[in-house]
């Protein structure tokens, strides 16, 4: 069973998938943030396995894994507080930006100034954009899982490309999850509640997605061009109406667009990248 | 008063010289190298390309102390795309861990030469002690530079999973072995 469970493919694909899925059918009928707690279940018992639960000593990616677990709770609850959706787009942004400073403020101080201002205005950007485009999706499963699918596939397969198996590895988990989440509303039927306009409820998919991404520029040897059609995955998918009465067909083709980026682009850092060929 | 003063003057003056840093390591003719098994098929060789230190070196007073910084972005296995895969967060994180130091504690004597020196190595911010057998010296001037240069021969080995470098163990093998030849020259 250990052996089982220290293969990557079952901690990053198989474990997060079954268990995202399960929890969400679980729970579908009990809250309408179910898809949240699936991915945080989910994503916790992949992150155990992947990396052991270990917080010292305290790197940027183990302090990445931090924030995406902590994400979930203000993403689930904080909506009762924040009840205008400027506000929690507020938080959702100024949360993002101190995350982003927290874990690369190490790597930030050895960066001369021109670099430093680089490195902060393209990866303040790149926060707002994917915020603006995860918003449009919010109250859209298809389309919102179908984005966090695709967009955290396509980041986990580049880093990988990019020289790190274990940033890709926690990528590729919650996009796993995703992956359980979207089939367990496509098998439900019907939603429990309606869905509302939680902007807040972006933020585990925008934290993973732009924290994992950065690193994989910044710890390992990804192309920072190549988080720019990244980026632009949650906006490609809400381009793509739903208009099917088939729960799969809006899955399938929310779904399609993204990940035709997400491999063009985990293709092209495989070809070109750090570890394309093997050793 | 008179000890207050003594000791606020030690206090101020550099710290280079209170320790009394005698030679700096030379890294022209410094080799940090090490070898590790790669799935049991073969041994996977590998060197750092850049490093710098000092020593105090005393024999007549038994007195060795060495501290060697190496920079984890100058690792150098002979393949580029490993290499790269070797500075990532799952082997040295080279960007957030830039260099790996090793500081001696102590050292124990076989007459006039060290037998061996443990220090602690730092490697992702995780210290741990680690012992090097020294199997050559020598100390004497330089032939063409005419300066005092102090030369060593040593190995050790060590865990990498102490460390957390646990990408691909044990099949990549767990225990690295280190060999490290240095020369350090009298200032």
């Amino acid at each position: 069973m250990e052996q089982l469970l220290s293969r990557p493919e079952i901690q990053s694909a198989v474990a997060p998938f079954v268990i995202a899925l399960v929890a969400y059918l679980g729970l579908r009928k009990i809250t309408a943030t179910a898809w949240l707690w699936a991915l945080l279940v989910a994503f916790l018992a992949s992150a155990a396995l992947i990396n052991g639960l270990i917080v010292n000593p305290l790197t940027g990616t183990r302090k990445i894994i931090l924030l995406i677990t902590a994400s979930f709770i203000p993403a689930a609850l904080l909506h009762w507080v924040l009840r205008s959706e400027n506000l929690q787009r507020r938080f959702t942004t100024i949360i993002s930006q101190v995350a982003l400073l927290w874990v690369f403020w190490a790597v930030l101080g050895r960066m001369d100034s021109a670099a430093m201002v680089l490195f902060l205005a393209g990866s303040i950007s790149l926060v707002l954009v994917s915020e603006h485009s995860f918003v449009r999706i919010i109250d859209k499963p298809a389309q919102l899982h179908g984005a966090g699918f695709s967009l955290l596939l396509g980041v986990g397969l580049s880093a990988t490309a990019a020289a790190s198996a274990l940033l890709g590895q926690i990528a590729l988990a919650l996009a796993a999850a995703s992956g359980g989440a979207l089939l367990g509303w496509v098998l439900s039927g019907s939603v429990s509640r309606p869905q509302t306009r939680q902007s807040i409820a972006v933020l585990p998919y925008l934290m993973a997605s732009s924290l994992l991404g950065i690193a994989a520029v910044m710890f390992a040897r990804l192309p920072w061009y190549a988080l720019i059609p990244l980026t632009s995955i949650p906006f490609a998918v809400s381009l793509v109406p739903q208009k099917s009465s088939s729960r799969f067909v809006n899955a399938l083709l929310a779904s399609l667009p993204g990940l035709v980026i997400a491999l063009g682009v985990a293709y092209y850092v495989w070809h070109t990248g750090s570890s394309g060929s093997g050793y | 008063m008179k000890k207050l003063f003594i000791l606020a003057a030690l206090a101020i003056l550099p710290v280079k010289a209170v320790i009394g840093a005698d030679y700096t390591v030379d890294p022209g003719h410094t080799y940090v190298s090490f070898a590790i098994s790669h799935l049991g098929f073969s041994t996977m060789r590998g060197k750092f390309n850049e490093q710098s230190g000092s020593l105090q070196f005393d024999p007549a007073a038994k007195r060795a102390s060495v501290m060697i910084e190496i920079e984890a972005a100058s690792i150098d296995t002979g393949h580029a795309k490993r290499d790269a895969h070797l500075q990532s967060p799952d082997f040295l994180n080279a960007a957030e861990n830039p260099t790996i130091t090793f500081k001696s504690t102590s050292a124990t004597w076989n007459g006039d030469k060290p037998a061996t020196v443990t220090g602690d190595l730092t490697l992702l911010g995780v210290s741990k002690p680690v012992t090097l057998t020294i199997t050559s010296m020598k100390c004497g001037p330089n032939p063409f530079s005419k300066k005092e240069t102090c030369g060593f021969d040593a190995t050790g080995s060590i865990k990498r999973t102490d460390f957390g470098i646990t990408y691909g163990a044990p099949a990549i093998g767990e225990v690295l072995d280190l060999q490290i030849e240095f020369e350090a020259v009298k200032n």
